[in-house]
């Protein structure tokens, strides 16, 4: 079932759903609450035209963390200017919003699009939309314009919606009836 | 609730990140973590889902490098601690 903004208020009230900062009473819709822009963004630096990188996840010293490091670049947007985010463009970007979901909420979230930046091509994540219980954290967006001009993007603006599921049960890790007492040796 | 110890080995990619390397038993596997999640170089794993041996099965908070949630690692790498549950 699909959460309401009543009822992702009042978890927010019990502490079952924390979203730092707070989002305004303008950042709900019936069954969403909208998130907003961190101005820190990675950019991908992959160099000159002419030089061709091909990245290997099947290598055997694979790295996801490696390689972005070594392929990207940090960039903070500067908020009279804003970014413009080209054309085929993917950037990773994140909620302003510390968000965090307890192992015993009950709750999971998925992140979505803003219909009206989507319909200017704009993505903000790539197959992975699920908020699991226990995540913490800023949540990571990957943000690519399928569109055909640039789009200005800036600190602050909605970005992404969050739209909160409650689950069938407690998960397996925010079950204490199995291990209730026992200590790790 | 149990927590994970977790050794800091670099940065994340944003201020609010970093990458934690986390013992298992058959190696280590590094996860981008909250920074807000690190207390006494540890992460909160909530309840374990598994014993063998002297080792013990937990989910992490994230998806590791290698693109799994779920470790085996030495049972003395995790800490309970007390977490009053909801109602």
């Amino acid at each position: 079932m699909i959460l309401t903004d009543r009822e992702i208020q009042i978890g927010l009230t019990r502490k079952q759903i924390v979203i730092d900062p707070a989002p305004s009473s303008d950042a709900y819709s019936s069954t969403s609450v909208d998130l907003t822009l961190d101005p820190v963004l990675t950019l991908f630096d992959i160099g000159e035209a002419f030089v061709r990188k091909v990245v290997d996840p099947t290598h055997e010293k694979y790295n996801i963390d490696a390689a972005l490091k070594e392929l990207t670049k940090s960039h903070t947007i500067d908020g009279k200017a804003g970014f413009d985010l080209e054309p085929r463009q993917l950037i990773l970007a994140w909620t302003k919003e510390y968000v965090h979901l307890p192992l015993d909420a009950r709750l999971a979230a998925r992140v979505e699009g803003k219909s009206s930046l989507a319909r200017m091509g704009v993505g903000v994540h790539i197959t992975a939309p699920t908020i699991h219980a226990g995540f913490d954290g800023q949540i990571r967006l990957e943000v690519v314009n399928h569109g055909h001009l640039p789009i200005k993007l800036r600190p602050g603006m909605k970005i992404c919606q969050l739209i909160f599921e409650q689950t069938l049960g407690t998960p397996q890790k925010g079950y204490s009836g199995q291990f209730s007492g026992q200590s790790a040796k | 609730m149990m927590r994970l110890k977790v050794e800091k080995v670099a940065e994340g990619l944003h201020p609010s990140e970093v990458i934690v390397a986390i013992r298992t038993s058959t190696g280590s596997e590094r996860v981008v973590v909250s920074a807000r999640s690190i207390q006494s170089d540890s992460i909160p794993v909530g309840w374990p889902l598994g014993t063998r041996e002297q080792t013990t099965l937990v989910e992490l908070p994230r998806e590791t490098e290698s693109g799994a949630w779920r470790i085996w690692v030495p049972s003395d790498q995790l800490l309970e601690i007390e977490e009053r549950m909801r109602a």
